[in-house]
């Protein structure tokens, strides 16, 4: 998979160019071969026209383009309102989109876009460099005097863009950023009209405000209530990832809320509905049974776990940190609150992450370990079974995170297994407001930090390790483990994906043998019941169903 | 009097722009004294990566780093010149979220209290009319009480949209989807509304002038409609203001689960976000909507009872001479 990515590693940038525009070609015709569309059958001719209805449980809170693109609700709307620079695919690969080649010089600090030609925004403004530089500068920085959030996970490297003509980009970096292609195929690198981007942050609260130059347009919305998209008629500039062209089928797309999941999943049966989001996982199976469609399609990123704060006693004891890592049953896990389109963790990637390794050797359930490993460092059972040293109970307090709908249910299993091993374990629950406000990384009462986080590059991963580069510091670290900072160090430093892959898996390593990071289950957190009449949907990285390419059926 | 009448006029106006006040100032100290702000959290979501400068950038473009009492009097001044501000979630302006919300509770609400009265009415009269069944429709009340509208609403979805078909979830501002939203709110006040009609019926027929109705020959029904309903009615004015409460407060559920937008469903959103700009005004806009509903139900209860009107003005006039 690392292969087929754009990697033109020391060469000319006309080599290089040559290089990326074959890759490209065989990534997507990998990509086409493999879809989730191919795997959903499509069957029959593909028709034009129709209405789709998807009923989803929120559309999140505001529709500042910045401010909303990586919300799991409104990256619905966006990627069929939107385009962008490059296609990622739900293997992680990518190919070019409004951007139809790119180079990089040898030190991944300066990059070239070459950009289609011909595209618009639905207001007609032409999608050109000038256009690309003003979203490439509003993702990055921001626009604080308005209120307007930057794109949290944009390369913090990001200096500046340049138009060098109408059709081609430049933008430097300070230090080596691999990452920053795939990034572009993000959920929140969208792409919009200069003029949205000039109106103040009220108008472009607004969603008719907000000028994109994909395949549909905001025909209507209202607040808490519904989103209406139609087709545009003129649009033909899709990814070449995607078997399809030209306009879209389907006529028009409904976004609807309907909060409670028994309603949206009942709707579809009863045919007032062609797609229910989240339903329980529970239901998937008689869904399946009954003929209907359902899709529980991956993202890039992180898998669900905990960052261990390594400053936190006595989680600062390797030997305890160990045990927990071998103490807990993943299976059981997806056995119990799951279901079998749950993955068990491989590593803290999700295992569709280029350059994602199978680590799971390095945390296998093992209990008799654990257990030797907490007598070993001095954690004696008592005759309740719980363990102690000096008197002071081996405690762990689990915080389900409120983002993720089944972090309670599989911190209750986890508690569990735990209490199997002698560790006394607490659960606090708290709504989405108090959750940001007393669960923090580093937090010296939040030992297990609840991760989720989707990523499109590993490359970015570096930088939240260590403190290093205003880094996020997930375990407390600091600099204080000479062989994370250096692996850290060089995997953000990599100007190729070659170079780079035999380090990742060397991080990966480290990390989970050291027991930084606890995986519990690959994450699925877009989940998807529609009806046999819907074919033709593709799935992109961040496993977003894309509709451009579908059709209802008889 | 008319003097009189105008002082005791302004005095609840002013009365009621201090409720008003004080509910949009407490609201604020309320929120604020939570942990927390919606901006932060939004920002501290894990997915998002920000970093500790980039959310204090915007936290104070938002002013939500200055003292509580600074982020109250500017919140305060901007309100007494009609300027309710911005959401902090949407970003849109509060003005045109509440206008937006409003007018679809407002039909609810009132569609709502029409089918609970037309039920409430409807099992009074039966208790009354009816030559047998009285003992069933006397436990209606109960019934309806004890059954959450949100078992109401969920059945009425599955029986009518999905089985029968007659309305579609989609449409759920449509005027089926609309009565049915309106039964399931409605039903559990028609319960309040029934019981205290019920009883005052029971009362009103006890009396010698019902006695006497009776002995020349009046039916049930022409009893019921010539002498008893009016009298009776009278307490159901008041329990139909203390009802618009529920009528808001039952709502929050009933939106959620026929997927209607409405003040309801604005109340929940802003209050799990701890969006204070639109609390402060949903607040402010259900304390006018009290003041005048009580104001309305003291206008109404002289038209239905001569007597109040004499003691009203008794009263006044007792209050005119002690200033």
């Amino acid at each position: 998979m690392n292969t087929s990515r754009p990697s033109p590693r020391r060469r000319s940038p006309r080599r290089a160019l040559r290089l990326v525009a074959g890759l490209v070609a065989a990534a997507a015709l990998a990509a086409c071969g493999s879809g989730v569309a191919a795997r959903q059958g499509g069957s029959g001719e593909p028709r034009q026209g129709g209405d789709l209805t998807f009923l989803i449980d929120s559309l999140g809170d505001t529709w500042i383009p910045n401010n909303s693109a990586i919300s799991s609700f409104q990256g619905h709307i966006w990627g069929h309102v939107t385009d962008k620079l490059v296609y990622v695919d739900e293997n992680g690969t990518t190919s070019p989109w409004v951007a139809r080649e790119w180079e990089q010089n040898e030190t991944a600090t300066e990059f070239t876009l070459r950009l289609r030609e011909g595209v618009t925004f639905s207001d007609g403004t032409p999608l050109d460099a000038s256009a690309v530089v003003a979203n490439l500068d509003v993702w990055s920085k921001g626009a604080p005097d308005k209120g307007i959030n930057p794109i949290g996970l944009f390369p913090k490297t990001y200096q500046r863009a340049e138009a060098v003509d109408a059709t081609t980009v430049k933008v430097l970096f300070s230090a080596p950023t691999l990452g920053f292609v795939p990034t572009l195929g993000y959920h929140g690198s969208i792409l919009i009209s200069p003029k949205t981007l000039a109106l103040p942050a009220e108008e472009q609260a607004d969603l008719s405000n907000d000028i994109g130059s994909g395949p549909f347009t905001v025909e209507s919305w209202k607040q808490g209530d519904s989103v209406v998209l139609k087709k545009r008629p003129d649009y033909d500039w899709a990814p070449e990832a995607l078997d399809h062209s030209g306009p879209a089928r389907l006529e028009s797309i409904t976004y609807k809320i309907v909060a409670e999941p028994s309603l949206r999943t009942a709707a579809v049966r009863s045919n007032q509905a062609d797609v229910a989001y989240n339903p329980s996982p529970q239901e998937l199976a008689s869904f399946k049974a009954q003929g209907f469609t359902t899709a529980a399609p991956r993202y890039l990123g992180f898998v669900s776990g905990f960052a261990i704060n390594t400053k936190v006693a006595p989680y600062d004891d390797p030997r305890v940190r160990q045990a927990l890592q071998h103490g807990i049953d993943r299976q059981e896990i997806i056995s119990t609150v799951y279901t079998e389109d749950w993955l068990p963790a491989k590593s803290f990637f999700q295992s569709t992450v280029p350059g994602a390794t199978d680590r799971s050797a390095d945390f296998a359930f093992d209990a008799a370990k654990s257990a030797k490993l907490l007598d070993e460092a001095g954690w004696a059972e008592g005759a309740d079974g719980l363990r102690s040293k000096d008197g002071k109970a081996l405690e762990l307090t689990l915080y389900p995170n409120p983002y993720l709908a089944t972090s309670k249910s599989v911190d209750e299993l986890v508690a569990q297994q735990l209490r199997e091993l002698g560790f006394t374990v607490s659960i606090q629950a708290f709504d989405v407001v108090t959750y940001g406000e007393r669960v923090k990384f580093n937090s010296p009462s939040v030992a297990a930090y609840e991760v989720t986080r989707s990523i499109i590059d590993a490359g970015t991963v570096a930088g939240v390790l260590t403190d290093a580069n205003r880094g996020e510091n997930w375990f407390g670290l600091g600099q204080s483990d000479p062989e994370l900072v250096r692996l850290s160090a060089a995997v953000a430093g990599s100007s190729s994906t070659e170079e780079r892959a035999p380090l990742l898996d060397e991080l990966q390593e480290h990390v989970l043998q050291q027991g930084y990071f606890i995986p519990l289950t690959q994450i699925v957190q877009r989940l998807y019941v529609q009806s046999p009449k819907l074919q033709g949907v593709t799935y992109n990285g961040v496993a977003y169903a894309n509709y451009y390419t579908a059709w209802l059926g008889e | 009097m008319s003097g009189g009448y105008g002082r005791y006029a302004a005095g609840r106006v002013a009365q009621a722009a201090v409720v008003v006040l004080l509910a949009y100032a407490f609201t604020f100290v309320v929120i604020s004294v939570l942990p927390g702000d919606p901006v932060t959290s939004t920002l501290r979501d894990p997915q998002n990566g920000f970093t500790e400068e980039e959310i204090a950038a915007i936290v104070a473009y938002y002013g939500l780093d200055r003292p509580v009492h600074e982020q109250l009097w500017e919140s305060l001044t901007r309100f007494l010149v009609g300027d309710f501000g911005v959401s902090l979630r949407s970003g849109l302006p509060v003005a045109d979220l509440v206008g937006e919300v409003l007018w679809s509770t407002v039909v609810l609400a009132l569609s709502a209290l029409v089918v609970a009265l037309v039920l409430a009415f409807a099992v009074a009269a039966g208790v009354r009319c009816l030559p047998r069944g009285q003992g069933v429709l006397r436990a209606f009340p109960s019934l309806f009480l004890s059954v959450p509208n949100f078992v109401i609403g969920l059945l009425l979805i599955n029986v009518f949209a999905f089985q029968l078909g007659l309305f579609r979830v989609i449409d759920s501002e449509g005027p089926t989807a609309t009565l049915f939203a309106a039964i399931a709110l409605g039903i559990p006040v028609s319960a309040q509304v029934a019981e205290v009609l019920i009883a005052n019926l029971d009362h009103e027929s006890d009396q010698e002038y019902a006695a006497v109705a009776r002995s020349r020959g009046l039916g049930r029904t022409a009893l019921l409609l010539r002498h008893l309903l009016k009298p009776s009615s009278l307490p159901v004015v008041t329990v139909v203001a203390l009802t618009v409460g529920e009528l808001l407060g039952g709502a929050v559920i009933t939106e959620k689960i026929f997927g209607r937008t409405g003040v309801g469903s604005l109340v929940e959103r802003s209050v799990t976000t701890q969006d204070l700009p639109v609390l402060q005004a949903v607040v402010a806009l259900a304390a006018v909507v009290f003041v005048v509903v009580n104001l309305v139900a003291d206008l109404v209860h002289p038209l239905l009872d001569p007597r109040v009107r004499v003691g009203a003005a008794a009263a006044r006039e007792r209050a005119g001479v002690a200033r």
